[in-house]
């Protein structure tokens, strides 16, 4: 409609405040189809969930049935498993995504390189992320375990002791960081081959006429140009990441202990197991609040970036 | 393709050991990453027995029951036809909405449009598990529970974020004077986006649009709580063999639907790689 | 079977005739209540992923041959989300499902919000056979289905947690192969000497003991039964938490010292994981539940042992008895359904001496009836199995060893599940842990 109307006021001539209301019309309808879906998808659920995390539930009707103010609040601040599931949801974060961006992007790099083989590598690339991530778990679970695991195998053979991946909580981490890692770099490298792809042939034409060597294109010409996209995959990778519990579930059930247990772990066992809605959404509105903040954060950063360039 | 070509050309100069290393390195990095993927595929020929033996073994007698005990279950076929639509309907409409939202966050000056676009960025950092109850209540005084529609605009709630943020990137990186030059040349702003803006971003919106899928087709707590039977997922029977109180976990069955699920998407990987290649070898003719 | 069946029918016949006779208001509206040939009743189960198909593809057919006009649809649903998706469904003004199969604990939290019918209401006894024989049920299992004071579920798919034994790994190390007299002093005394090894390379490779050590629900109920058997109960008489007492922390410091004798990584063990080590050989005993006995011992796919190796029992013996720990599948009618009397037809036929003994012998799956559990099994691996079973049963009526019967046992459970995984890991001191857990719990059911 608005294409038609845009068109229209090509051919015949308009009033000013008519050109400018088209105008108008043409630039919202880019951003209306996203914003009113997800509006129309997301405005009463978040509301119910700070509803509910102010509230009393009642599982008989599933809904909020007396304020009880931060009453929700205090109880899941009280609890030391919150505590310590953000602070398990933090190392997490810190060691996943650096290292997932870092190489993803290092490898489409190489994986970029000009040879016949390079469409079926990019392709096999993407079937980590295609694996159910219970599946997943399990596969690293037996790749991985000191009884009948093949790494544990090998260790074996190179004469050391076999690791017990999942016993030691450190380990359990790292074996976390692992899979969670094996899951999403591929993430990383579709995105980073396609903005490879992208990037304007003629500017590095000219470089090289100038004699640049392949560093000094790298650090001036390629990485400034690929900042927008590392800056996006990072965010993407960050608030997928934050949500991370599937892979937990299914390697480490959130142990041993409580070293694994991530804080969406802990919110989806307090709704789905303990039936805890209302102290689950509770931590969903924190989590809500500080992603908020964090992420507000990091495109703060982006935009610097963006800007220097 | 560009890119890389130049950033080689000087390697190709001095030496194509260069390349070569970086092509092995390549390999080297993509062997690793699929082996778990082969102990996957190698595991679903193996009897449940074979698979845990002390040390792991890679000699067996291969079996095909565990796909054909699979397949044969009576709700396979109609969960596998499910996530296709369910995937390909969430993944096409996010791409279209959210690939149109990133232009214009990158490059149509909008007032308001940056606060709204951020929000719809933030929305992503409602843990889903808060979302889906709500959503199944209102589903369900809707009359929509277990159907395609509700889940495929579920999965709009957190792919339309990611597409539009991944594809302000790709839009950020193209050359301003591209559009300026087609608006002059009398395109309006939308025939700018579809004939200009578009083709020359397909690889970055083929990219999002698999991650999209893919997203899609391994959902799980959404298809859970959303669906009974008729819309009911892939996702939802590998959980349950997965979590097979009766008999412990089927791990033959498991890694099987694990390979039966990747195949598609690789096959449309490869398929969409090729046509990639192709469109933007007619791009470079053209442009 | 043929008698039996045609018994059933008769008095089918005979009910269905008289009712005529007398109402013939009546009379029709049992008839809509179970179908026609040309209006059949449909109905919708929920039930665990685990056996949903199974029972769809097997159960139902045998089912319809008695009952043709009753259409049965079945929804698998992965058994940790079981619950959650049940209570959604049923707490809504006109629910999908018409039969909830609910696991041991989840009755008193489904029948608390309403969802749920009462089976021995009047209304309910009006559709009941005659010949249905609620006596005959043990009364472990039925009581899974109880609350309250009513019955809302009857016991469909009973299990029992037991000790499995690999009788030759006891064998090999020169001991006599246990037996349901086993205290748990004998028990821990003869574990170092079972973890052995085999090949010589200096490392052990084969232990005494798998089981769950791992972060989740049922880890809980092996420290559980430990303590039951040693005279500890989790609830005092007024319903707070007891479990933190001496009898407690003892049971946790043997569920922790179990570790010792069990594999490499045996503390991120579970469900599974300890499967597949018993089926293996790697492990001497198993604590587990009894429905994996024929994937261990009997069917040559999933195990690498032989039926004659492997023996199944109740959990060692402690001050006051044997252990076990119960999981009944109770199968229950939801309060709201439209077609209450097919529904119940339903489970009231698989729960009947004819339909449990059916679906013991096609199907493999443990009888919670007497007479059942007292006939000789279609198939001869079974008798010793049902043997040990009945004793289970017995077991866990006299120590009381079932999950927390309360609106919040799976809330109660979660914190256990943490706490315990935190003593088995060596976070905190077994002691401490049930502290933390007898005061969270506490604030849970309160």
């Amino acid at each position: 409609m608005t294409t038609t109307a845009a068109m229209a006021g090509e051919r015949k001539p308009r009033s000013r405040t008519a050109t400018r209301l088209a105008d108008a019309v043409s630039r919202w309808a880019f951003m209306a189809p996203a914003a009113i879906i997800l509006a129309a998808m997301l405005a009463y659920p978040i509301f119910y969930t700070i509803e509910i995390s102010f509230s009393r539930f009642d599982l008989m009707t599933f809904s909020a049935v007396e304020w009880v103010g931060w009453q929700n609040y205090a109880h899941v601040l009280d609890d030391y498993r919150f505590w310590s599931s953000m602070k398990v949801t933090l190392v997490y974060l810190v060691f996943a995504l650096p290292l997932q961006i870092v190489l993803g992007f290092g490898i489409a790099f190489l994986i970029n390189a000009e040879w016949r083989g390079r469409g079926l590598v990019r392709a096999l690339f993407i079937i980590p992320m295609v694996v159910a991530p219970v599946v997943a778990g399990g596969i690293w679970r037996m790749i991985l375990d000191p009884l009948w695991g093949i790494v544990n195998w090998l260790i074996g053979l190179a004469g050391f002791a076999p690791l017990d991946w999942f016993g030691d909580p450190t380990l359990a981490m790292a074996a976390i960081v692992i899979i969670d890692t094996w899951r999403w770099t591929p993430f990383v490298v579709l995105i980073a081959t396609a903005a490879l792809l992208a990037l304007p042939r003629d500017i590095f034409e000219a470089a090289e006429i100038d004699g640049a060597n392949w560093w000094s294109m790298l650090w001036s010409i390629t990485l400034p140009l690929l900042v927008p996209i590392i800056a996006a995959t990072f965010v993407v990778r960050w608030l997928g990441a934050v949500k991370m519990f599937d892979i937990a579930l299914a390697a480490t059930y959130g142990g041993p202990g409580g070293a694994t247990n991530v804080i969406n772990l802990f919110i989806y066992e307090e709704a789905f197991r303990s039936l805890h809605f209302a102290e689950s959404a509770a931590m969903a509105v924190v989590v809500l609040v500080l992603t908020m903040v964090l992420t507000g954060i990091f495109l703060y950063g982006t935009r610097k970036l963006e800007e220097r360039n | 393709m560009s890119a890389t070509a130049v950033l080689q050309a000087p390697l190709r100069r001095k030496s194509r050991l260069g390349g070569r290393v970086r092509i092995a390195a390549g390999l080297v990095a993509c062997l690793i990453f699929l082996f778990p993927v082969f102990w996957m595929v190698l595991s679903s020929f193996k009897d449940q027995r074979d698979i845990f033996t002390v040390p792991p073994t890679l000699f067996f007698t291969p079996t095909l029951e565990t796909y054909f005990g699979f397949m044969q279950r009576a709700d396979i076929t109609r969960r596998l036809i499910n996530t296709i639509i369910v995937a390909t309907g969430s993944g096409l409409l996010s791409i279209a909405a959210g690939a149109m939202a990133g232009y214009a966050l990158a490059r149509i000056r909008l007032k308001g449009a940056g606060t709204i676009g951020v929000l719809i960025l933030l929305s992503r950092g409602v843990p889903p598990i808060a979302l889906a109850v709500p959503m199944f209540l209102v589903a369900r005084s809707l009359g929509v529970t277990d159907k395609h529609i509700t889940l495929i605009l579920a999965y709009c709630t957190f792919l339309i974020p990611y597409v539009m943020w991944l594809m302000r990137g790709f839009f950020l990186a193209l050359p301003r004077e591209l559009e300026e030059s087609a608006m002059i040349d009398g395109c309006s702003r939308f025939g700018a986006f579809f004939k200009i803006i578009l083709p020359i971003s397909l690889p970055g919106l083929l990219s999002t649009l698999i991650f999209s899928m893919i997203l899609a087709w391994e959902e799980l707590l959404f298809a859970l709580v959303l669906t009974n039977r008729y819309a009911s997922t892939i996702p939802v029977a590998i959980a349950g063999i997965a979590g097979d109180t009766v008999n412990g976990a089927n791990w033959g069955a498991l890694t099987a639907v694990g390979t039966i699920t990747v195949v598609p998407v690789v096959i449309f990987a490869l398929l969409v790689q090729k046509w990639l290649i192709q469109g933007l070898a007619d791009g470079a003719t053209k442009g | 079977m043929m008698k039996f069946d045609a018994a059933a029918v008769s008095r089918r016949a005979l009910i269905v005739a008289a009712a005529a006779v007398a109402l013939s208001g009546a009379s029709a509206y049992a008839q809509d209540g179970l179908g026609t040939p040309d209006k059949p009743v449909e109905v919708r189960m929920i039930a665990n992923e685990a056996f949903a198909n199974q029972w769809q593809t097997l159960m139902v057919p045998e089912f319809n041959k008695k009952y043709p006009n009753i259409k049965v649809t079945i929804d698998g649903v992965p058994y940790v989300e079981l619950l959650a998706k049940s209570m959604l469904d049923a707490t809504g003004p006109s629910p999908t499902y018409d039969i909830i199969i609910a696991d041991d604990p989840w009755v008193p939290q489904l029948a608390t919000v309403g969802a749920l019918l009462d089976l021995k209401s009047p209304e309910v006894a009006g559709w009941t056979e005659a010949g249905y024989d609620w006596d005959d049920f043990n009364a472990a299992p039925l009581a899974a289905g109880e609350w309250d004071g009513k019955q809302y579920g009857v016991p469909l798919r009973s299990n029992m947690l037991m000790m499995f034994v690999n009788k030759s790994l006891y064998e090999q190390a020169g001991l006599p192969a246990p037996t349901s007299a086993l205290t748990w002093d004998q028990y821990l005394e003869q574990a170092p000497k079972l973890v052995r090894d085999t090949n010589g390379d200096g490392k052990a490779d084969v232990w005494a003991i798998d089981t769950y050590f791992v972060r989740e629900p049922l880890t809980p109920t092996i420290w559980q039964t430990i303590m039951n058997s040693n005279g500890g109960q989790l609830l005092d008489d007024k319903g707070q938490p007891a479990f933190n007492g001496e009898a407690g922390v003892k049971a946790l410091e043997i569920h922790k010292k179990l570790l010792e004798y069990a594999p490499t990584g045996a503390v991120s063990h579970g469900f599974s994981e300890s499967l597949q080590a018993f089926r293996q050989g790697l492990v001497a005993t198993m604590f587990n539940w009894g429905s994996v006995y024929k994937g261990s011992a009997i069917d040559a796919k999933t195990t690498t042992l032989k039926p004659e190796q492997v023996s199944v029992q109740v959990l060692p013996v402690g001050s006051t008895g044997p252990g076990a720990h119960r999981g009944i599948w109770n199968g229950a009618v939801s309060a709201k359904s439209e077609h209450k009397q097919a529904a119940w037809t339903v489970i009231q036929w698989l729960s009947s001496k004819e339909g449990e003994a059916w679906h013991s012998a096609n199907l493999g799956v443990f009888p919670a009836r007497k007479s059942t559990l007292a006939s000789t099994p279609s198939e001869a691996w079974l008798k010793p199995v049902f043997a040990a079973l009945q004793e289970a049963y017995d077991a866990s009526e006299k120590g009381k060893m079932w999950r927390i019967r309360s609106p919040k046992s799976d809330a109660a459970q979660q914190v256990l599940a943490d706490e315990i995984s935190r003593a088995l890991a060596g976070q905190v001191a077994p002691a401490e842990a049930l502290n933390i857990a007898a005061e969270k719990v506490g604030k849970v059911l309160n």
